[in-house]
């Protein structure tokens, strides 16, 4: 298996990244990650840079071939799933994290405290709406603490704001969008707001202020706060 | 405006989970498919019948003709009275006629509303175009133009609106409206609306319609299921008050089988078919039933209201309709790259305008052809040379 790690979760929140690779080792799941990993081509192709972003996929092609290639982004989920598969005809074989720890949890290779924590969860566009994912994030939270849902979920699920350029492009857009969002997360009897897209938690996290007690965790780290480690 | 959004919601919310409306989507979303792929043949089969039944018909390249063309017929006129139309907003028909010293006077309320306020007069919503406007910005709007207080009553300043347009209309020969759908096999032309406005201007001795030729379908049949569909996705009801179906002027034959014409109505019907980029746009682009469904849930309009859009055409699709009708200098300032992509818009809407797939197709147009956001080429950079959007 091949830890892509993504951009995010390789640059700006390591802590992501790193709790993929302590729970993938908890589990004992043989791994390995490229030491030259290189953009997916997702924020290429989404602001406009086709032929570019078809240069870096041509490229990118080569060492995901014949791979189970686990990804922490939802951007990177859609794009190496649906848009490798249009634009050149491979079909990847992609497994994003919920989905891959969803199912160690169920084969008892990852245990879980159980805790009576309230915790709401935001579905990423990419990886909802997009790609029909919705149940395996909400079925690990449910192993270990308390769902408590949004207004809006699942396909109706309110965009944190960061997609499409635009966190770069109009940074004030996508915090005022991300504001909505976080109101609707505080809404609900939980102080934790959980996602499965590092790009999500870094739009979600830099739109409310440091010292504010209301947390917003990737759904690995999430994992992390709750593993029951094997020398425990 | 999120509080007007709001109260449209709830309402729908409650309608659109309906199975019957399911089965309706379906059956209008094929009937947009036929009439898009199958433009030129009905539109040829519109005008001959449309000419059968006594409506003349005109053809406008783009919005200037359309504007002179209108110009020809009412050169004469002080004064013309229109409707709510983003096919007129489009081509611009109130400064065009201003600079040709004829005064238009908007007979829909919220329009003219917005019409008193030259400073802010874009709409926020297709059917509900003040929606960001509260009471007292409407009072304060009636004092700045009027010079007279109203109460703080909707109805009272529904009234004291009413009666200025009413008077304008009394003045007026000719009505200019736009349509909601051109029935071809029948040669009719079919308008919703809710304040009566249309069947007025209708009765005038000159009514001219715009209609982009996105707007045909094969019967009034059909033209039925669209309204009806566009009236549930935007206000919320089954059925907007009035439906005119128009298929000629206004005629009798009663004295001695002589035809007579503009006995109640009108003596013209002359309806200028509008092209303006439709022929060259996306198939996709041109879907939508107006009913402007996607703008309540859209998390990029919820934040900077009707900034994200172009003229009457509100919204993402909107953003990139104006691609076509202008060009992608007009849809990269309409906010192209404000799209987040998320595609809420496309589950909302009615017909499942593809919009963040038009959106991304369209930006790689604008990129080659005009700058890129400069943030992005600094990150294509990065990506090309680092292997990562950041500088690490």
């Amino acid at each position: 298996m091949l830890y892509f790690k993504g951009c995010i979760a390789k640059e700006k929140l390591t802590s992501i990244s790193d709790a993929v690779e302590t729970i993938l080792q908890e589990a004992d799941v043989k791994y390995k990650t490229h030491n030259h990993e290189r953009c997916c081509g997702s924020v290429l192709l989404r602001t406009g840079f086709y032929d570019d972003a078809k240069e870096q996929m041509q490229n990118n092609i080569e060492y995901l071939e014949n791979e189970t290639i686990l990804v922490s982004c939802a951007g990177c989920y859609k794009t190496l799933k649906k848009d490798y598969s249009e634009m050149f005809g491979v079909n990847l074989d992609v497994i994003h994290t919920s989905q891959l720890f969803e199912g160690l949890i169920k084969e008892n290779k990852i245990k879980l405290h159980n805790s009576n924590l309230k915790v709401t969860y935001h579905d990423p566009c990419h990886l909802g709406r997009h790609m029909d994912e919705y149940d395996s994030a909400r079925n690990i939270i449910c192993e270990c603490a308390k769902l408590v849902e949004m207004k809006h979920i699942r396909e109706n699920s309110n965009c944190c704001g960061s997609g499409g350029g635009v966190k770069s492009a109009f940074p004030e857009l996508s915090k005022n969008i991300a504001n909505r969002r976080i109101k609707e997360a505080k809404s609900t009897e939980s102080n934790m707001l959980l996602t499965s897209c590092p790009f999500c938690k870094l739009n979600l996290k830099d739109s409310i202020p440091e010292d504010d007690d209301f947390h917003i965790l990737d759904l690995t780290e999430f994992i992390i706060t709750q593993l029951k480690y094997s020398d425990e | 405006m999120r509080f007007s959004f709001d109260k449209m919601n709830q309402r729908r919310i409650k309608n659109q989970s309906n199975s019957k409306i399911k089965k309706q989507r379906n059956i209008v979303k094929k009937i947009r498919q036929n009439s898009i792929e199958n433009m030129d043949s009905l539109m040829a089969l519109a005008k001959k019948n449309l000419n059968n039944n006594g409506i003349e018909c005109l053809y406008a390249k783009n919005s200037n003709d359309a504007c002179e063309l209108i110009y020809n017929i009412i050169k004469d006129e002080k004064l013309v009275v229109k409707a709510k139309s983003n096919t007129l907003r489009e081509i611009n028909l109130n400064s065009f006629l201003n600079s040709k010293n004829i005064q238009i006077i908007e007979t829909d309320l919220g329009d003219r509303i917005l019409q008193l306020n030259p400073l802010n007069n874009k709409p926020s919503h297709p059917t509900g175009p003040i929606s960001h406007f509260n009471i007292e910005k409407v009072q304060k709007i009636i004092l700045d133009s009027f010079n007279e207080e109203i109460d703080s009553n909707p109805y009272a300043l529904m009234q004291y609106i009413r009666n200025n347009v009413v008077e304008s209309i009394e003045k007026s020969n000719v009505g200019i409206t736009g349509v909601n759908v051109i029935a071809a096999e029948d040669g009719s032309l079919i308008m919703v609306h809710n304040e009566g406005n249309i069947s007025l201007l209708s009765l005038k001795d000159t009514h001219i319609i715009v209609a982009g030729i996105d707007k045909l379908v094969n019967t009034i049949e059909e033209a039925m299921a669209v309204v009806k569909l566009e009236t549930m996705y935007a206000t919320g009801t089954n059925v907007t008050s009035y439906i005119n179906v128009i298929s000629g002027p206004s005629k009798t034959a009663d004295i001695e089988k002589k035809l007579l014409k503009g006995m109640y109505g009108a003596k013209r019907v002359i309806l200028i078919f509008l092209d303006n980029g439709r022929s060259e746009a996306l198939n996709e682009c041109l879907l939508c039933i107006g009913c402007g469904n996607c703008l309540i849930s859209c998390p990029v309009y919820n934040a900077v209201g009707n900034d994200f859009g172009y003229k009457g055409y509100l919204g993402g699709r909107g953003v990139a309709l104006s691609n076509f009708l202008e060009n992608g200098k007009t849809s990269k300032d309409s906010g192209l790259y404000m799209c987040t992509l998320c595609g809420l818009c496309v589950l909302k809407c009615p017909v499942s305008t593809p919009t963040p797939e038009i959106i991304e197709n369209i930006r790689i147009n604008v990129n080659k052809l005009w700058n890129p956001i400069e943030s992005h080429k600094k990150i294509k950079d990065n990506i090309k040379s680092k292997g990562n959007p950041f500088k690490k």
